[in-house]
């Protein structure tokens, strides 16, 4: 009999779909054993019914759900808490659900004074009111899933790697035990590091890395040790797709998007404390908020 | 118990729990708020291991180690300082105030230091729960 899913997308790009989709050949296989129950992204399924002629919203049972996306407004949290009443596992995917993701960026000033800012002007035209009706309420700040409902399984990444997602779901299909990446960027990335630098400050990312474009990324200097932000040593591993890091095989410095590397993990404080420990001054970092820029929800940035 | 605030203390194996131990030999007497943590550098002090205290109610943490230079480890209390310099500076961000965090360094012989500062932790920390009202 084949596995009952449903997926949703809350506060999100869709990119996190889009990544299922990109599981490629073994997608095709993986089809034949799921029955997709709820996926609004491919498939209409009316939440009140297909006539609308329900109450309240119902989204139908599954044994596995996925949902991406944050939680920022009373819609994403009532499809959310159904999700959870009907899935028997519930998996977050992708960043925004584990740690708040770029919407999150909105917790630094708290939806209220964002809103204030994006809606009205500071020319002589009367702002626009954000609506109060007929649009769900925006809650206090964006929530990862985990602070709503109990998450089961958490797989970061923005977007995140489908190899991840594919063995994540077949894990679950055959009954194991899913395995995620544990270890940090760094400790995937094959660049040359020659230990402590004498690198007293960072810079910002305006000039490009020092390397060969001739020779591969692992003949390129550690992109921290040339005094770039790289977020490599506080973020999760998992985006390396050709052997390398993604970014790095870009040569542009780790943004930090899988998240902190434990789960609870500061990417800010983690990263601010690893420069510190090697010597290098921390006022240099301009804008050290913006190191939470994935995973600010969690009541981390305020 | 004339105290309601509770301070953890990390005091470094070579001066600072020594200088603990002396001043309970001396019978020193010293708030009962401090609860101490014997590390064996302030070094090794992680920024995580202080927020995890402040996050599990810790009203106060002390990070107290061997005077600059004196380190049994050479340069460890140097990276406690660069640690504890940048927690000063994020702590706002995290929601505490900077008034929950202090550094020491004093040697093995100063029992009285340590107790003063831990006196001053103590003091400072009840002034800010009672004018905070946290």
């Amino acid at each position: 009999m084949a596995v009952r899913v449903a997926e949703e997308w809350l506060h999100s790009c869709s990119g996190c779909e889009i990544a299922i989709l990109n599981i490629g050949e073994p997608l095709v296989e993986l089809l034949s054993k799921l029955e997709f129950v709820h996926i609004p992204v491919l498939m209409d399924n009316k939440y009140f019914g297909q006539l609308g002629d329900k109450e309240h919203l119902e989204i139908p049972e599954a044994d596995v759900g996925i949902v991406s996306g944050g939680c920022a407004n009373e819609e994403h949290k009532e499809i959310l808490e159904e999700m959870r009443k009907k899935c028997k596992i519930l998996i977050a995917l992708g960043t925004c659900a584990t740690h708040g993701g770029l919407p999150a960026l909105i917790n630094s000033w708290g939806t209220e004074a964002a809103f204030d800012e994006a809606f009205s002007t500071t020319t002589t035209d009367e702002g626009a009111q954000v609506p109060t009706q007929g649009v769900p309420k925006p809650l206090d700040r964006v929530y990862a899933l985990d602070e709503i409902v109990d998450i089961d399984l958490l797989v970061p990444g923005c977007p995140p790697n489908p190899a991840h997602i594919a063995g994540a779901i077949t894990a679950l299909l055959e009954g194991k035990e899913v395995q995620l990446p544990t270890k940090s960027v760094c400790d995937t990335c094959p660049t040359i590091r020659k230990g402590k630098g004498d690198i007293k400050e960072v810079k910002r990312f305006t000039t490009n890395a020092a390397f060969d474009p001739e020779k591969g990324v692992e003949e390129m200097q550690c992109l921290l040790e040339q005094g770039f932000m790289c977020m490599g040593p506080v973020t999760a591993a998992g985006c390396a797709k050709r052997g390398a890091p993604s970014c790095i095989s870009a040569r542009v410095p780790c943004r930090g998007c899988y998240g902190p590397v434990l789960n609870k993990g500061n990417q800010m404080l983690d990263m601010m404390n690893a420069l510190a420990s090697n010597g290098i001054d921390f006022t240099s970092v301009v804008d050290r908020k913006n190191l939470l820029r994935f995973s600010g929800a969690h009541n981390k940035l305020r | 118990m004339d105290s309601d605030v509770k301070i953890i203390a990390f005091c470094c194996n070579w001066c600072s729990y020594a200088a603990a131990d002396l001043a309970g030999i001396s019978r020193i007497q010293y708030p009962c708020s401090v609860r101490i943590i014997r590390v064996m550098c302030s070094g090794m002090v992680h920024p995580d291991m202080i927020l995890h205290a402040l996050n599990q109610g810790a009203d106060g943490v002390m990070l107290i180690g061997c005077h600059l230079g004196e380190c049994h480890y050479q340069d460890g209390n140097y990276k406690a300082l660069a640690r504890m310099e940048i927690l000063e500076e994020i702590l706002a961000d995290l929601g505490y105030q900077k008034e929950q965090l202090q550094t020491t360094w004093l040697s093995a012989n100063e029992p009285n230091m340590l107790v003063d500062a831990v006196y001053d932790m103590n003091e400072r920390l009840l002034e800010l729960k009672g004018t905070v009202g946290k």
